[in-house]
């Protein structure tokens, strides 16, 4: 209680540094006697802060701010226990849709059963736990009821009680009329996705954007253009709403037109809506000086309006810059744009760094280091969302930093400001996060030591992010370079949880670590080798045997040659006799299966073999090797030097070698 | 009749002492049976640790199954709160149907209700989920405030049991 009268009385941005003022206060408190003894007397006065109004939640959000992103569990919205905690990027999408499929099921069941959820507990009542109203040709119905539904952002039963109105023939206000034809042209007379469902929504932002590209989706001579023909006389917010409508779903050339048509009435419109109209340039026109002359026209027309051109437009401007194909006008253009701005005191948003990076960093341009000017200008800064592109500045940054500089020192301060603050908000979401953290994880596992590496990939992956396989192959191949096999177990272990074991490239470059970088010296990280060589034979197998039963999975990765014989390797290096049976149990499948694997073992991977059969005793098994390496014409003499000098053959062994290699003698002698 | 002649005298006794003093109100200790699990002839009648644990022992070795402060002084809403307690009850057992192995917890904290139990894994992950979202706005729309579930899972009913009588 103490504690939350002294918040209360304490300024709202010092809250922190108080505390810290009253702990040095505190430690100075012994050393002050000493010091008045010296003649220095001050009386202070205290000064009472005025006291200052908080909202509720204020407590409440500046002890949430004291709490950071937990990177050791996952992510809040799933269930902190192991068979819940998802494990690869499907089950993270597959949960959490889940979840939200169980909340849509519970708000059918509340609609379907009404009569049951018509009971209020709460003073007032809670208008989201009731169910919704349903409206039906003879209810009652009035502009009030109208008024309250556009209000709470019902479309379509704004839409059926405006209907019913005019089949009634009742009169509607204009003001209603204006902000009903505000709602339709805001969502094109389509129900939106509502904004109770939050994880639909981060997950669904790729699929969106694909969809974009198609073009126009304005319906034409709807609901929209009725309600608009219906205003009269034409105000100015009608034709400011319908030509944002248009320009939103891409009507681009009527939108334009009645732009015009007001400019020629001579009706003053809004900055937003020649904002709008801006943004659809690139569609109107098809060159960059064209396009550049059609928005000089519109911010002529704006300053006649005697209209202030805002972030809005900025982003609008640099948008439509960045459609230049020719990169040195889009660069010089931009400059002049921001130059023009500045004077105005329009403040950038995330968003126009965006566009700045995607103007100056293109892949056939020039190198542009303009990003760290941004990131010296922005770095430290809290920022909150003003403008629909804000979200994608942090992955163009990032992809900036690997593609274009490649550029470490940079992405860590990317990073850094994505982690200021509430900051983290801004990443948009799970398609821009996991690009992203994409392209911060490719470009540390290609500049940075494999340790320092390790630790910034222990933090994120895989709570926060679990890499794709074309970031572990990036990983591997790093690994690979550095020679790093001590990571290769914990690696693997990954791959295995996040699915990744049906990929062959990646398979082949674990095993290629493994047995290029041998250690004699390390007997726990060859076990551990070992372990993962055979882990890796048994999850193949198993592929193998199931795609053969039935041919339902289609890229399964089958064996060669090359593959088994390092396994091979690996288990021979293992070391101990339970090894061995294993080693014997991958070259029986070699041998037993020589006409079906495409290739064979490399000729070191025999010969170690034959070496480890000669350190257990089997010259049966040893023999089976060289007739194994016969057949199919490989180097055989070597191995037939390691089993005639490692064994004292009986007669029977020694007719077998004889007749695979011919005489002994002669060979030796060679 | 004659159970009741048997009675009389008492009966005229009990009357005589409501008269004379206070009527003694209260339980019976000696015959308490709630709580309580009757061994079986071949005892094997599996408990878990809170079942085998006796009321007497809550706040001792084991805890209680309702938290809320509707019942200490000038606590608000006591039986609707009781009442709740048992429709929540009863939703989740039926909703997780045989899948719940504990006793399900149920704690109050200002207007939230955190609902914790133990369930089986007996279903895949992806149904568990559903059934979360599904319970949580379900009981969040009956009883008007924001319901979180808090599951742990077991691989298997016997885990959670503490011994058979």
């Amino acid at each position: 209680m103490y504690q939350i009268r002294t918040l209360r009385l304490l300024p709202k941005n010092s809250m922190g540094q108080s505390w810290k003022l009253a702990t040095v206060d505190y430690t100075t408190a012994a050393t002050r006697p000493a010091s008045s003894g010296t003649g220095t007397e001050q009386t202070e006065t205290i000064v009472i802060p005025k006291r200052i109004q908080r909202s509720p939640t204020d407590l409440l959000q500046s002890l949430a701010s004291t709490v950071g992103r937990d990177a050791t569990a996952p992510h809040f919205k799933y269930s902190d226990d192991p068979f819940l905690i998802p494990m690869s990027n499907v089950a993270k999408r597959t949960y959490a849709m889940s979840k939200e499929a169980g909340r849509k099921a519970a708000k059918w069941i509340k609609e379907e059963h009404r009569e049951l959820f018509l009971h209020q507990e709460a003073q007032p009542a809670i208008e989201k736990f009731a169910p919704r109203l349903i409206f039906s040709e003879d209810s009652e119905v009035d502009e009030v009821v109208l008024k309250k539904l556009i209000e709470q952002g019902q479309l379509s039963d704004a839409v059926f009680v405006y209907k019913l109105l005019e089949e009634k023939g009742v009169q509607i206000s204009k003001e209603l009329k204006q902000s009903l034809l505000e709602m339709v042209c805001f969502f094109n007379n389509q129900e939106p996705l509502s904004e109770e469902y939050i994880e639909e929504r981060w997950f669904l932002q790729n699929n969106r954007r694909r969809e974009r590209g198609v073009g126009k989706t304005w319906k034409d001579g709807d609901l929209a253009e009725n309600l608009y023909a219906s205003i009269e006389p034409k105000t100015p917010q009608a034709y400011a709403t319908l030509i944002r409508g248009m320009a939103k779903y891409l009507q681009c050339e009527r939108a334009y037109a009645l732009l015009q048509e007001a400019g020629e009435k001579e009706i003053i419109l809004d900055t937003n809506t020649f904002n709008a109209v801006i943004q659809i340039v690139s569609l109107l026109k098809d060159t960059a000086e064209q396009r550049w002359q059609l928005t000089q026209d519109l911010l002529q027309q704006m300053a006649k309006q005697q209209l202030i051109p805002n972030l809005g437009t900025l982003n609008a401007l640099l948008e439509c810059i960045s459609t230049f194909g020719n990169f040195k006008l889009a660069r010089q253009t931009s400059l002049q744009v921001l130059a023009e701005f500045k004077e105005l005191n329009v403040s950038l948003s995330l968003g126009s760094y965006y566009y700045l990076l995607i103007i100056f960093c293109r892949e056939r341009g020039p190198v542009s280091h303009i990003i760290v000017d941004i990131l010296n200008e922005i770095s430290g800064k809290e920022f909150s969302i003003q403008h629909p592109k804000d979200t994608y500045f942090f992955a163009t940054a990032m992809d900036v930093c690997r593609n274009h500089l490649h550029d470490k020192v940079l992405a860590k301060k990317v990073n850094d400001l994505l982690h200021t603050g509430k900051n983290y908000d801004l990443i948009g979401d799970s398609f821009k996060e996991s690009v992203y953290y994409r392209h911060y994880l490719a470009l540390l596992c290609q500049t940075e030591t494999v340790d320092d590496f390790m630790v910034t990939y222990d933090l994120i992956v895989p709570n926060i992010y679990i890499p794709e396989p074309g970031i572990m192959e990036e990983i591997l191949r790093s690994l690979e370079i550095n020679g790093s096999v001590e990571q290769i177990p914990r690696i693997w272990s990954d791959m295995v949880i996040f699915d990744h074991t049906h990929r062959e490239s990646l398979l082949l470059y674990v095993l290629r670590i493994m047995v290029d970088n041998h250690r004699p010296d390390n007997e726990q990280l060859s076990a551990q080798c070992c372990q993962v060589a055979l882990d890796m034979y048994q999850k193949i197998e198993e592929q193998t045997s199931a795609a053969g039963k039935r041919n339902l999975r289609k890229n399964f990765v089958s064996f060669t040659g090359q593959m088994l014989g390092d396994i091979l390797t690996l288990i021979v290096r293992g070391g101990d006799v339970n090894h061995f049976e294993q080693a014997n149990e991958v070259f029986n499948y070699i041998d037993k299966n020589q006409h079906s694997i495409p290739g064979t073992p490399s000729d070191v991977a025999l010969q170690e073999y034959v070496r480890s059969c000669v350190h257990h005793k089997a010259p049966t098994q040893s023999l089976l090797v060289l007739q194994y390496a016969v057949e199919n014409n490989m180097e055989s003499s070597k191995l037939a030097q390691i089993i005639h000098q490692g064994f004292t053959l009986n007669e029977i062994h020694l007719a077998k070698l004889k007749s695979l290699v011919g005489d002994m003698d002669s060979l030796l002698l060679k | 009749m004659s159970f009741l002649t048997k009675l009389t005298p008492q009966l005229a006794l009990v009357q005589s002492q409501v008269s004379k003093a206070a009527l003694h109100t209260s339980a019976v200790c000696c015959r308490v049976q709630s709580g309580r699990y009757r061994i079986t002839t071949k005892r094997d009648r599996p408990l878990t640790y809170e079942m085998a644990n006796p009321p007497h022992f809550i706040g001792h070795r084991k805890s209680w199954n309702s938290w809320n402060t509707s019942t200490l002084k000038d606590g608000l809403r006591p039986s609707q709160t009781a009442i709740e307690d048992v429709f929540i009850r009863k939703f989740i057992t039926g909703t997780w149907h045989a899948l719940v192995c504990s006793e399900v917890i149920i704690k109050r904290q200002h207007n939230t209700i955190r609902i914790a139990g133990i369930i089986r894994q007996a279903i895949s992950p992806r149904k568990v989920y559903f059934l979360v979202g599904y319970t949580e706005e379900l009981l969040s729309y009956w009883l008007q405030c924001p319901v979180t579930l808090e599951l742990q899972t077991v691989a298997d009913k016997k885990d959670v049991v503490f011994k058979y009588i």
